[in-house]
């Protein structure tokens, strides 16, 4: 039994009950958490950025760093433990933005819009986001239950 | 006594800045200076010393040898990177405690600092080609206010994040409204007290609205708040304030930048913080 700690540009997975998986300090950056109730298999992403054209060497090294390569190797990462893509619950938190950000510094919200291109793309429905405003958010994710939390700073643990 | 008061007699509490960097600073301005004197200097402080010790031998520095001794650091580092790692080791002291009110966990305050000085050097080099060491301790200590700051914050807590999120007031604001003075000011009360040159408290002062200083010319206070604004987008020491400051739309257009510099900006700090461990770890 652990916590597993995803770190930025990071990726974990689990098919161990005991696990927590958790990950800090989401800010424009986005958590995506998927899991597999019949197979017991969770897992988690925290990428920064939305697209790897940005820095293509970057990418193969750091795929986790990116939504477009990101997204795809947590999913695989998690087939490979077993998971169904048809099983799989996935729930989101982060991208927020600073205030009065209208044409400038807009990586939250390029951040979303890179998720739900790529979910949509393949047919992937988001069950539950807790996503934008201006707030850091840490995500928990147990993999005995499947149950998905997140805390706002200085706030308390809600299931999402 | 009234809160503001209280908060200002504080700062006459905090212990004098170590004036090892401006020693060797000054030191290094002299032609003919030797690296016996420049280490004699350091040596006076033990605990610069070892810190400095340790961020030699940091990823982030990259030595090819094991460096054991200050005559060797002093050559090693070179002049930029020597008054970097002795402000650095100097102001650590300060953030020991780090901020409660602001941040759950100790270290948080500190990290989220090294980020920030370890972006502005990225930003300064992308903007003008070089690097700047002034800069640096500016970013440093942008928000060392936050060191007195933070018992006031977690008392008015309540009333600062109530302005926050129904009033459509930044973090700052609601800090002035409420407690009278923001971190940024005090910073800046701070960083005077400490005898720092104008342009560093300018730079901390204003380190949120960088557009309310008069003095539009001057690019220290814009490279630290672009700095602190990608550091907080990118979760680096967010705390109970989170993003909740206001986008200076000015600041891309004013260095010439696009998103993707940003951007790319955000790969290059997240591969100098892997080097930097061993910075981040001397508090």
């Amino acid at each position: 039994m652990s916590d597993l700690i995803v770190g930025i540009s990071d990726i974990k997975v689990s098919n161990n009950a005991g696990d927590v998986i958790i990950t800090y300090a989401l800010g424009s950056c986005i958590g995506i958490v998927v899991f597999d109730p019949i197979a017991k298999v969770g897992g988690m992403l925290h990428y920064m950025l939305p697209e790897s054209s940005l820095d293509q060497n970057k990418a193969r090294e750091n795929p986790e760093m990116f939504a477009d390569t990101g997204i795809p190797l947590l999913f695989k990462s998690c087939y490979k433990l077993g998971a169904d893509k048809k099983r799989m619950v996935v729930k989101a938190a982060g991208g927020a933005s600073i205030l009065d950000d209208t044409n400038f510094f807009r990586i939250g919200q390029k951040n979303i819009m890179a998720m739900r291109k790529i979910f949509w793309k393949n047919n992937v429905m988001i069950d539950k986001e807790d996503i934008g405003l201006n707030y850091n958010r840490t995500v928990r994710l147990e993999i005995s239950t499947g149950k998905v939390f997140v805390r706002t700073s200085g706030g308390e643990m809600k299931e999402l | 006594m009234k809160t503001l008061d209280r908060i200002l007699k504080s700062i006459n509490t905090i212990p004098a800045f170590p004036a090892t960097g401006n020693k060797v600073a000054q030191l290094l301005t002299k032609p003919d200076y030797s690296v016996n004197e420049v280490a004699g200097v350091i040596k006076f402080d033990p605990s610069i010393t070892a810190n400095i010790l340790k961020m030699a031998n940091s990823a982030y520095f990259g030595p090819r040898h094991k460096i054991s001794n200050i005559n060797d650091a002093v050559v090693y580092l070179g002049q930029q990177n020597l008054l970097r790692a002795i402000q650095t080791a100097g102001v650590s002291k300060y953030y020991k405690k780090g901020a409660p009110g602001y941040f759950d966990k100790v270290t948080d305050l500190w990290e989220h600092s090294v980020a920030v000085a370890l972006m502005s050097q990225i930003i300064s080099k992308k903007v003008t080609g070089h690097e700047d060491t002034t800069l640096y301790t500016a970013a440093l200590l942008h928000d060392v206010g936050k060191i007195i700051m933070g018992e006031f914050v977690r008392d008015s807590l309540v009333k600062i994040s109530a302005l926050v999120s129904t009033q459509n007031v930044s973090f700052l604001e609601a800090e002035e409204s409420v407690i009278g003075i923001n971190h940024a000011e005090l910073g800046g009360k701070i960083a005077a007290y400490w005898k720092f040159p104008t342009e560093i408290i300018e730079a901390i002062s204003f380190h949120h609205r960088p557009d309310l200083l008069e003095k539009e010319e001057k690019m220290m206070p814009w490279m630290v708040y672009i700095a602190d604004q990608a550091c907080l987008m990118l979760g680096f020491g967010g705390g109970v304030d989170g993003l909740s400051y206001r986008a200076v739309s000015q600041v891309l257009k004013k260095f010439n930048l696009r998103m993707k510099d940003l951007e790319m900006s955000m790969v290059l700090l997240s591969d100098d913080l892997n080097h930097a461990k061993e910075i981040i770890s001397i508090i």
